[in-house]
């Protein structure tokens, strides 16, 4: 039984830098994943510009019929600024780097696995001298140690 | 020195005390500092040889200056002069005052009289360091390397030092392992000794 | 700065009541993209003009649903991203939250859609829906002087929304 059925990283403009599956059926080809974030990316953007407060980061829990969605960016993106002239003001947008799992509906703790995939993500992807920013990650310790994440967090479920 | 808020600020160098004290440097920020030392050497260098050897000589420069403070600071200015001496001054001095912790092992190679071998199970400088497989068998582990034939070309141990990485059985991570071929001089001059 | 406050919901924000004005505004679309209603209680922020947020809060929603219908891992052959979903055809999501806001999403068999903006921190409001859908057959469709397609301005509608609304916690 996978609780988690695929995990994305998307760079600060919208480009998938990383893609896994965990069992999901009918898995994504490359350019329908591909395809998945960007439009992630401006769905999240939008939901920024549709908040009725100021100060929104964007979609941080999508649900749907057959599975929740999780995002979490982090704060070191870009901030664009849109200027709206007829009505004389501007938004602040956030677009950093987003990690996203697609997980069944209700699965619990989704905050922190993502919270410590940017972890494993600044130690092991940022640190390595081979890795140029914004590109596919293609990492052999990023894999291992996510590897070992996951499956501590499926043996916790199964666990409870 | 990184950690300088805990520690007395003295005007002179030489009030200072001669030991080191507890003084240790963020992970990360080495991390980086050395990611970016690796980074600006590729872009100098049109083959891994020749990056190999740019890393060993960035080591090959820190070695000679850690032999000339341990020397002065553990042994009241000696040095070792024996082979086994300073192999282990470097397996375990060294490595500690470098890595926190004494090296994983200390061999003698099996095929070779003038080979020694120095192994870690996780070589610190590749902790978050994936190699490429279009890299083939390059081994950041080189500045290390150059590390241990600064020490021991200063304490006139001539030596080639290479690292690699070798596979262990039941686990996902090869080790890193430091091979050391000392000159022939070392080894007759070792002999003449007894 | 609440720009650069991390995961915290930023400090304006005001918190959860137990009873009451949690909402902050309701769209309601027909199939086509016409915006039937738009009602709003506390909305401080105004990034667009109207006829712009509604057209974007549309397409919001167009593709999103066209997201999770392709992105369902639960069925292996799925529509191709982008291809309008019929209502009730595909996966479909019901709602997301940010740290500012959560929108609640129901779609009719008639591809009536409705859409409740309101706090963060708001439990699931799904019968919440289903209940403001049937005030909309109760007090539109069954009004006679209402023509479907159009504008809704029912009186009566409006007010007994109004009332709900404020009660969500």
């Amino acid at each position: 039984m996978a609780a988690i059925y695929s995990l994305y990283i998307i760079n600060k403009s919208g480009g998938l830098i990383f893609y896994k599956d965990y069992g999901s059926s009918g898995r994504m080809d490359t350019n329908d994943s591909l395809r998945v974030a960007s439009l992630w990316h401006s769905m999240h953007a939008i939901s920024q510009q549709l908040s009725p407060i100021s100060g929104c980061f964007g979609i941080e829990l999508l649900q749907a019929d057959t599975f929740d969605l999780h995002c979490f960016q982090s704060l070191t993106g870009y901030i664009s600024l849109l200027f709206f002239f007829l009505s004389k003001k501007v938004t602040r947008m956030i677009q950093g780097t987003k990690f996203f799992v697609v997980c069944e509906p209700g699965t619990q703790h989704m905050e922190g696995l993502l919270k410590h995939i940017y972890e494993l993500y600044t130690d092991y992807v940022l640190k390595n001298p081979f890795y140029e920013m914004e590109m596919p990650i293609r990492c052999e310790l990023f894999d291992i140690n996510l590897t070992q994440a996951i499956q501590k967090d499926r043996v916790a479920l199964l666990a409870r | 020195m990184i950690g300088v808020g805990k520690i007395k600020q003295y005007s002179n160098v030489l009030d200072k005390p001669l030991s080191k004290g507890k003084q240790e440097v963020s992970l990360s920020a080495f991390a980086f500092l050395f990611s970016e030392l690796v980074q600006y050497n590729q872009t100098q260098v049109d083959n891994i040889a020749e990056l190999e050897r740019r890393l060993e000589d960035a080591g090959y420069a820190v070695g000679a200056r850690v032999l000339e403070l341990l020397c002065h600071r553990d042994k009241g200015n000696r040095r070792e002069t024996r082979l086994l001496g300073i192999l282990s001054f470097v397996h375990s001095t060294v490595w500690k005052v470098l890595f926190g912790k004494v090296a994983d092992s200390l061999e003698k190679g099996t095929e070779h009289e003038d080979e020694y071998m120095i192994s870690e199970k996780e070589l610190l400088v590749n902790r978050f360091i994936s190699i490429p497989k279009d890299m083939g068998t390059f081994n950041c582990g080189a500045f290390v390397a150059g590390i241990v034939r600064g020490v021991l070309d200063g304490a006139g141990f001539p030596a080639v030092v290479t690292a690699h990485f070798v596979p262990v059985e039941g686990q996902q991570r090869p080790r890193t392992t430091i091979l050391i071929k000392f000159a022939e001089e070392v080894l007759r001059r070792e002999a003449r000794l007894g | 700065m609440q720009f650069f406050g991390g995961t915290e919901i930023s400090p304006s924000l005001p918190a959860s009541t137990a009873s009451g004005n949690n909402g902050h505004m309701m769209y309601v679309f027909n199939r086509n993209g016409v915006c039937l209603l738009y009602r709003e209680w506390n909305r401080p922020l105004h990034t667009l003009n109207q006829q712009q947020d509604h057209k974007l809060m549309f397409g919001l929603l167009f593709s999103l649903k066209s997201l999770t219908a392709k992105m369902d891992p639960t069925t292996p052959d799925k529509a191709n991203l982008g291809v309008p979903q019929l209502p009730g055809q595909g996966c479909s999501f019901h709602s997301f939250r940010t740290n500012t806001y959560k929108l609640t999403f129901m779609e009719s068999p008639s591809g009536i859609k409705i859409i409740l903006v309101t706090h963060p921190r708001t439990g699931d409001l799904r019968e919440s829906l289903k209940y403001i859908y049937n005030l909309y057959v109760e007090y539109v469709v069954k009004n006679p002087l209402y023509t479907p397609g159009t504008p809704i301005r029912c009186e009566l509608f409006n007010t007994t929304l109004d009332q709900y609304v404020r009660s969500i916690s």
